[in-house]
């Protein structure tokens, strides 16, 4: 049933692109304003999603979260199940396959806030946090946009993360593109059509929700 | 080296009311090469001391030294007993607790917020009514009332200065350091603003630093002139003394 994925891959993209919102902020944080010299090295491993085969990525997530790894044991010693081939599993996996989409946007925003007003808040005696959460992060909008709709949309056409993390079970690890890749193998090509235009317009309505921001068509600070 | 030193007669100084002394060095490298080197000794009574010098003097180096944005690598900054910093006896205080106020060329007023937020936005520990109050308060007296609810994006160039200046004064500092702020207007709208602030601080006697290019600024503001080049002070004492000396020496007498 190819309505049940198109809902199950929302529903994940939700969740992952929630909770990457709130993990990325701190890490982003770290990486644009910390002072650790190697935070470098921080910001390669973030990125290695960007660059890795989606199997590569999902085949070691796969180890990770077996039975015998001290994650897998873990999460079954807490949760009583595995967290390969469930649910849980894919919001992991797709926690960190999505990260460097949610984590890029917010460093280069943050990093792009003049560095006078953040000194004009130490100034009058403001905090570091405090200056973060009422001067860099409310300017920094556009970045949180972009990070969400991103890790979303990114999240919602995971393939091979999913394929190899997952497996393909029906209302609990089939995502919509599984669906798509299952449907075209049953010649269902009109099946495949559907779910493959539903992704098609929700990712361009993504890139365009990102681009107007970013291009200031709306800005909750109009400043003109 | 001019010395030029004339006896400040200080007009009934307020108790907070104390002189800044700094000497300091600061080095710029590239590499191992020393590229600047930023290294004096000044004294800021109460009242208004120009800063002049041409682009690259240190001048910018010198307010943020002061004010704590940069550590300079050796040296003490007090106001009257108070060290910001000490570097024998490793005193750093952070910006956060150095009551300096700072207005910078940009003037980096908060483009997200209004007028009355971006002043009252040091008030934080102040109840809602109080801080709304303050702000209002320093607002008017920099003739800056009527804007308070909009954002800096939508007043003028003069407005924007004076929110800027009700904003680093709010707070109460002990010190005023300005880097500029009122280079980008004209003659008539700058006297304005210089002479509300020379209100303001008539009862207050905060020693303030004005950076100027401009000698007809220097001659008609300041009680004390301090003119640096490539960081160091060439000359420390009454402006008038000084730009004579100066233009006798350049042979650019206006």
């Amino acid at each position: 049933m190819s309505f049940e994925s198109l809902l199950l891959s929302l529903r994940l993209a939700a969740i992952v692109s929630l909770l990457l919102l709130a993990i990325a902020l701190l890490l982003a944080a770290w990486l644009a304003f910390g002072r650790w010299r190697g935070r470098f090295l921080v910001e390669a491993f973030v990125a290695l999603p960007l660059v890795l085969p989606p199997t590569v990525l999902g085949f070691y997530l796969l180890v990770a979260m077996g039975p015998r790894s001290p994650l897998g044991r873990l999460w079954s010693g807490l949760f009583g199940r595995g967290l390969a081939f469930s649910f849980e599993g894919l919001v992991v996996a797709s926690l960190l396959y999505s990260l460097p989409f949610a984590v890029q946007p917010l460093v280069s925003s943050f990093r792009n806030v003049d560095p006078r007003l953040v000194q004009a808040s130490a100034l009058l005696g403001v905090s570091r946090s405090r200056t973060f959460f009422r001067i860099v992060l409310p300017l920094s909008f556009p970045g949180l946009v972009t990070a969400f709709v991103l890790s979303f949309a990114h999240t919602l056409g995971e393939f091979g993360v999913v394929l190899m993390v997952g497996g393909n079970l029906p209302g609990i690890t089939r995502t919509v593109s599984i669906a798509i890749y299952d449907s075209v193998e049953a010649m269902d090509y009109s099946g495949a059509g559907r779910l493959a235009l539903v992704l098609l317009l929700i990712s361009f309505s993504a890139l365009s929700i990102v681009y107007a921001v970013n291009r200031r068509v709306w800005s909750p600070w109009t400043a003109r | 080296m001019v010395a030029v030193d004339r006896p400040l007669t200080p007009p009934l100084l307020r108790a907070e009311s104390a002189p800044l002394t700094a000497h300091l060095r600061k080095e710029f490298r590239d590499g191992r090469a020393l590229t600047f080197a930023l290294d004096v000794a000044v004294e800021v009574p109460p009242g208004f001391t120009i800063l002049s010098g041409p682009s690259g003097a240190g001048k910018s180096t010198l307010l943020d030294c002061l004010a704590g944005l940069t550590s300079p690598g050796a040296g003490r900054i007090a106001v009257g007993e108070r060290v910001l910093f000490d570097s024998s006896a490793h005193v750093n205080l952070a910006p956060q607790k150095r009551r300096v106020a700072y207005v910078f060329q940009s003037l980096a007023l908060f483009p997200h917020l209004t007028v009355e937020e971006n002043v009252a936005y040091g008030l934080g520990h102040l109840p809602l009514a109080e801080r709304r109050a303050r702000a209002r308060g320093v607002l008017d007296s920099f003739r800056a009332g009527h804007v308070l609810a909009r954002r800096p994006g939508e007043i003028s160039g003069g407005e924007r200065q004076r929110a800027a200046l009700a904003r680093s004064l709010v707070t109460d500092p002990q010190i005023l350091l300005l880097d500029e702020p009122l280079s980008a207007l004209d003659e008539e709208l700058r006297a304005g603003i210089v002479e509300d602030l020379r209100r303001w601080n008539a009862a207050r006697q905060l020693p303030v630093v004005y950076v100027t290019h401009s000698r007809e600024e220097a001659r008609s503001l300041g009680e004390r002139l301090i003119a640096l080049d490539a960081g160091s002070v060439v000359a420390q004492g009454a402006p008038q003394d000084i730009l004579a000396r100066i233009s006798a020496r350049d042979g650019m007498g206006r």
